[in-house]
């Protein structure tokens, strides 16, 4: 029985044991002394100090303000994206208007764009918002386009048949068919998301855990800095598992569709 | 008048990459009385399907007209309903979803919608599964939702493109045993289109024989085979008479192909 939970569950468990196994060498190279802790800590000292930062209430005010800004780019991203590639995947003349801001998007790094927005949002939450949204847009916009713009012929050609009229085809049709892409474009814009506020938060803020890292960072205060990457890389870990979630939920009539 | 008048109907398409254009179907007459169940066999690409799916308004006419009930159709109308061959069911509707499917596009209003379509469900035999979803039937289940969602709309007219051309010859049988059993019932026009002689026969009235380049009809062979009809009238005489001739048809116009393969 154990043997048969093992097999269904094996990805995690090996998961697991490789992280485990992680923690365990990087402590043991530590204290072996192979790695000089200044540059790295060590997982014992992360822990303990992540719970000095959790008593005094940093992690919370940093987490706080991360998220805070995690969610009004990511809600702004959902819906300019969402709206955006809606409009470009059923009308051709906007994907073809909106085309060479999106060209201009992948090939410019987003980054490059940030002295622009402090010089018109001056430094803090206004500026890490707007870059967020940035990273963010992308994938949803790309996604949502692509999903109505390859709406299944056939579909439509049914639809047709029984009467239905553009705007019917586009809800029952177009629509739903895309969920399970635009899905994954959240899903990917959730990563970016919080890439894109931990990375604005590097350079400007007065509070989160990009603002955290900097902080300790130039401090050298390497285990402090470690405390609040270590959360950045498990919030982007449950934030990207919870859309994983909601993305398997919604393409159910997929998933074993071709096999 | 006929039910459904077509004259003189030609359908050009456009080649892919280039402004040529060649005609896919020309100089169709045909003529379809009220009731009647025809069938349509032809070699591949010989312009059935453009031939259903411009009676089913799906495809602009470049030429002649269509007439049903004496109206021009100029576009899909409640009065027919398409089987398409592939079942071309919504993936993320159930089966009751996917049957009311074309009374909602239709924006039916002759009573309770899920009534209307469990009726259907029933009449082809799904009941029990009314609520899977398409990917969890096999072809031929799904072959029934899509007969279902054709039948519910209740149209004068069903025009089916091989509906059964996905299935093994066994429940082939079946399903044309059963369509016909409802068909009876209901005496819907009906157009069937059809790669299998045997098929065809059993169904019909009335057989058209399309040629090809352009498509075209060579023959419309009348069909007296005594109805209900079963499995037993494959073996008949009349039956392997008309099997020989549609045979000889069919294989004169496989060597036309050949034919054009060597000289090009
Ligand atoms: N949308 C289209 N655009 C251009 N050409 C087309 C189009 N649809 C069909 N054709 C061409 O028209 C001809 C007739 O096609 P059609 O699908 O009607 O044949 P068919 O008799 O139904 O063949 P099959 O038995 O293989 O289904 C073919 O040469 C095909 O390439
Ligand atoms: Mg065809």
């Amino acid at each position: 029985m154990i043997v048969e939970l093992f097999y269904r569950r094996q990805a995690l468990i090996l998961g697991t044991l490789s992280m485990i196994g992680l923690l365990v060498f990087w402590q043991i190279a530590v204290d072996a002394g192979l790695i000089n802790p200044f540059f790295i800590s060590t997982p014992s000292q992360v822990w303990t100090e992540f719970l000095v930062q959790f008593e005094d209430g940093q992690v919370a005010a940093n987490v706080g303000a991360t998220l805070y800004c995690f969610v009004w780019s990511m809600g702004l991203a959902t819906v300019v994206g969402i709206v955006l590639g809606m409009l470009a995947g059923w009308f051709r003349d906007v994907e073809s208007a909106l085309e060479p801001f999106i060209w201009f998007k992948y090939s410019a790094p987003t980054v490059a764009f940030y002295p622009l927005f402090i010089a018109w949002l001056g430094y803090g939450t206004p500026t890490i918002i707007a870059i967020a949204f940035l990273f963010a847009l992308t994938p949803i916009y790309a996604n949502t386009l692509s999903g109505i713009k390859n709406i299944d012929r056939d579909l439509a050609k049914a639809a047709r048949s029984f009467g239905a009229k553009p705007l019917d085809i586009f809800l029952q049709v177009a629509l739903p068919g895309s969920v399970p892409v635009m899905m994954a474009g959240l899903r990917l814009g959730v990563g970016r998301a919080l890439t894109g506020v931990v990375v604005a938060e590097l350079f400007g803020a007065n509070a989160g855990l990009g603002y955290a890292i900097t902080y300790y960072g130039q401090l050298m205060q390497t285990t402090k800095m470690m405390v609040s990457i270590v959360i950045v890389i498990l919030l982007g870990v449950i934030l990207t598992q919870i859309l994983s979630f909601l993305e398997s939920k919604t393409d159910s009539w997929r998933v074993d569709s071709g096999r | 008048m006929a039910q459904i008048e077509i004259r003189d109907l030609g359908i050009d398409y456009r080649k892919p990459k280039s402004n040529e254009v060649f005609s896919a179907v020309d100089n169709v007459e045909l003529s379809i009385e009220k009731g009647e169940f025809v069938t349509i066999v032809g070699s591949s690409g010989c312009g059935k399907s453009t031939l259903l799916m411009a009676v089913a308004g799906l495809v602009n006419l470049s030429r002649g007209s269509i007439k049903i009930d004496g109206k021009q159709v100029t576009g899909p109308g409640p009065d027919r309903a398409v089987v398409f061959q592939e079942a071309s069911l919504l993936p993320w509707r159930s089966v009751r979803g996917n049957v009311k499917f074309g009374l909602e596009m239709q924006r039916w209003n002759g009573g309770d919608l899920n009534e209307r379509a469990m009726q259907m469900i029933r009449l082809v035999g799904l009941s029990r599964f009314s609520d899977y979803h398409p990917h969890q039937l096999s072809g031929g289940m799904r072959q029934r939702v899509n007969i279902a969602r054709a039948l519910a709309v209740d149209p004068d007219v069903l025009l089916m493109d091989e509906p059964f051309g996905a299935l093994d010859a066994q429940t082939r049988e079946i399903m044309g045993t059963e369509l016909l059993r409802i068909w009876e019932r209901h005496k819907k026009t009906a157009l069937f289109v059809t790669h299998d002689i045997d098929e065809a026969i059993f169904l019909a009235d009335k057989i058209v024989v399309m040629g090809r380049n352009p498509g075209h009809i060579k023959e419309v062979i009348k069909v007296d085979l005594p109805r209900p009809r079963d499995e037993a009238i494959l073996d008949s005489d009349d039956f392997h008479s008309l099997r020989k001739r549609l045979r000889a048809h069919l294989a004169e116009d496989m060597s036309s192909m050949q034919l054009v393969k060597e000289v090009a």
